[in-house]
């Protein structure tokens, strides 16, 4: 490794940090510029993250940077290796788009500069977690991303269900960060070491079943961080924050963590046949259940947040059966995909004054060409159509599944891209085909200060030609499976150039599933007929949905129950028993009157009169001079 | 024994201080004018400052006349703030008489 290059990790690491403490400090200060310098700060993070390039691409082992050691045998670092750099890509890239469209978003706001310090500040953690070279710098970047997304969840305060939603979010990530501690502690007591290259080269030596609960505890910190299954009711909720905060860290980095941490660690997985078992069921069980969720919805982002997770499902199921650079994949084309799906619907709710119920949209694709023309594009790549990025990447990621010998979540798979088709070209349909039937006068007063509408319009651009492109890599050539291929030196992964019986497993049947979908959402609201009378059509549907799923499986219910009934059941109780009848009764209030027994005993000693206390000193002091004089 | 030879020897200053004090404890704890009290306590010092003299002098050792004016320097100290005491406490009566003094009975 050369060392004239072992600073951009450094640079990209610190730049967002920089800005962050910048903005928070003098953000009131720089008005309008606030979110200009954020977004240049994205900017040149990404550019020194392009600087990385060519060492990443000439070493496989990727650039390494020591930092300091922090304990005896604990040194901390920074690795840029190519599963890293291709988040960090990500992270800078589509980071940096989503900024530049904040500026249009956010103008206007009372706490701009707040907004930007925040984002600048997520960035920054999800670099630490991606960055590090260590289980140290993992938790640390683990625990800063949940609390940026805490704040950006909750970032309008005034409304009081963005402030539950944030904090709902921030319990059930520390659940997940509880779970990521307890495994780093197992790897510590297991290893002597936390940092990658150490614990990695030792995962063989384990033991099947601490490596089975280490994966496990990982997990948890995944399945809580990435919104899967039993810990996913909190990135619907999350979509109360603003829109673009739902793009950068619900949809494209963030929620993808646990995809990351996964692949990672896949030597402990590898040494955990149990536990990687566990991970391909949650993902395949959470991208059909995020897929069902997503057909009953009406809020635009809500139906988006749903799709993310089941999308994320796929994902995790990937890394789960053994396919990782097949899940980093679906990952890479899902963040230009589903990015620009919320950039867009944000530009819909911008123009609409914070309209978000598709029951109240309608005709949109002549009004918003830009939006309809993008989210188009990335519609046609999440439901799978040939060419398109996420055909690439889903195809790879159920044809590996089938592949390493997991048939029923292959046929999970395939049925969850059903419905995804279903859900999202509903969507579609109802959104942009037919009449508008919103408030006809919605958007036409103009808040606040104007913005060119190529801050907001050419992000979303930018991103609706990546839904479409960036699959290619891919494909037809599978140039990131080999690039990728020496981080996941050893796994299992059906070899690249394998793919044989491909055409007939998984892209007919996913082919089928997409028509099928498709079809069915067209049927039912695409016709003809079905547009015309669309606003009774609707509300009917509203009326007639199945309770299982608009009470979303009963989960939240469910959580309830299990863990929020108990929790305060036990509060009442300290409340009602434990409090009164132990801590005041006997550790407060019969102390007290201990002590007033005693003062009423001593109190007597208390005459008041001089001369007695005269008498008392002189005996004493006779006392003392008897015992030194005398006795002694 | 004692390096010096005095014309009197400390013995009897001693005698004397012990006397002393003795007045001031008695004066101190049977008295109830608290002017006398105070003067009681000042007997009782002094005799302690006689007892400094008259061995320092004795010992040739001057510890004995520092802790003298020690003594001094603390005694002026309590007669300053017992006198004050005394003052407020007795302005809105119309005798002296520490017994009528009572305010911190338990």
């Amino acid at each position: 490794m050369e060392s004239s290059l072992n600073t951009w990790p450094l640079i990209v690491w610190i730049l967002p940090f920089a800005g962050a403490v910048f903005l928070w400090a003098f953000g009131p200060q720089l008005k309008r510029l606030a979110g200009p310098l954020a977004t240049a700060v994205l900017g040149a993070a990404f550019v020194a993250t392009l600087a990385l390039w060519p060492a990443v691409a000439a070493q496989p082992g990727g650039v390494h940077v020591a930092l300091w050691e922090w304990a005896p045998g604990i040194s901390l670092g920074l690795l840029v290796d190519r599963l890293a750099f291709i988040w960090l890509s990500i992270i800078t890239g589509v980071g940096f788009l989503i900024h530049l469209y904040s500026i249009g978003y956010l103008a206007g706001d009372r706490a701009e500069a707040r907004f930007f310090s925040y984002l600048n500040f997520f960035i920054f953690a999800m670099l630490t977690l991606v960055l590090a070279d260590n289980f140290v710098f993992l938790l640390v970047g683990w625990g800063l991303v949940g609390l940026a997304s805490f704040w950006l969840i909750g970032f309008w305060t005034e409304r009081p269900s963005a402030v539950e939603a944030a904090r709902k979010a921030f319990v059930m990530n520390v659940v997940g960060d509880v779970g990521i501690l307890l495994a780093i502690f197992a790897i510590y007591g297991t290893f002597g070491s936390l940092s990658y290259a150490d614990v990695f080269a030792k995962a063989a030596q384990g033991p099947p079943a601490i490596m089975t609960l280490i994966a496990l505890g990982l997990l948890v910190g995944a399945a809580a961080k990435s919104a899967q299954v039993p810990l996913h009711t909190w990135l619907a909720d999350a979509m109360e924050g603003p829109t673009p905060v739902s793009a950068l860290i619900h949809a494209a980095t963030m929620v993808t963590a646990g995809v990351y941490l996964v692949a990672r660690c896949w030597p402990i997985y590898q040494h955990a046949p149990g536990a990687m078992e566990t991970v391909g069921v949650v993902g395949a069980v959470t991208a059909l259940a995020g897929a069902l969720l997503g057909v009953v919805q009406w809020d635009i982002k809500r139906i988006l947040a749903y799709s993310t997770m089941s999308q994320i499902g796929y994902m995790i199921m990937g890394v789960g059966v053994g396919a990782y650079s097949a899940g980093v994949l679906h990952f890479y084309t899902h963040a230009f995909f589903k990015a620009c799906l919320f950039l867009a619907s944000g530009i819909i709710i911008h123009n609409l004054a914070g309209e978000q119920d598709v029951r109240k949209m309608g005709g949109l694709a002549k009004k918003m060409p830009v939006a309809f023309w993008s989210m188009l594009a990335a519609t046609c790549a999440i439901t799978g159509v040939p060419l398109f990025s996420g055909w690439v990447s889903k195809d790879a990621v159920v044809y590996q599944t089938l592949a390493l010998g997991h048939p029923i979540l292959w046929a999970l798979g395939v049925l969850a891209a059903a419905l995804t088709a279903y859900y999202m070209s509903r969507m579609m349909w109802i959104t942009f085909a037919g009449e508008y039937r919103g408030d006809p006068h919605a958007g036409e007063h103009g808040h606040g200060p104007h913005v060119p509408a190529w801050v907001m319009g050419l992000p979303v651009a930018v991103l609706g030609v990546g839904s479409v492109v960036i699959g290619w890599l891919n494909w037809p050539v599978e140039s990131f499976a080999r690039f990728l291929a020496p981080v996941f030196n050893g796994a299992p992964e059906v070899p690249v150039g394998a793919w044989g019986g491909e055409f007939l497993s998984t892209q007919l049947p996913l082919l089928a599933a997409l028509i099928v979908g498709a079809g069915l959402a067209y049927l039912q609201y695409g016709t003809a007929a079905a547009l015309a009378d669309a606003p009774d059509r609707l509300e009917r549907e509203a009326k007639t949905q199945p309770a299982f799923l608009v009470k979303l499986f009963y989960w939240n219910e469910l959580l309830d129950a299990l863990f929020t009934v108990p929790a305060r059941a036990i509060g009442t109780w300290f409340a009602r028993v434990l409090d009164p009848k132990v801590i005041d009764a006997v550790l407060v209030r019969d102390v007290a009157t201990d002590a007033g027994i005693l003062g009423l005993l001593f109190r007597r000693w208390q005459s008041g009169l001089v001369r007695t206390y005269a008498l008392t000193l002189l005996c004493g002091a006779a006392a003392m001079i008897v015992y030194f004089a005398v006795v002694r | 024994m004692i390096p010096v030879q005095m014309p009197v020897p400390p013995n009897l200053y001693a005698l004397v201080a012990g006397a002393m004090f003795f007045i001031g404890v008695a004066g101190v704890v049977l008295r109830r004018n608290p002017l006398i009290m105070l003067m009681s306590i000042e007997l009782m010092w002094n005799a302690a400052n006689l007892t400094f003299m008259a061995y320092a002098r004795a010992w040739l050792n001057n510890a004995g006349h520092i802790f003298a004016f020690l003594v001094i320097t603390v005694a002026a100290a309590e007669a300053a703030i017992g006198l004050a005491i005394v003052v407020m406490l007795f302005r809105p009566r119309p005798q002296s008489n520490v017994d009528d003094i009572a305010l911190l009975k338990g």
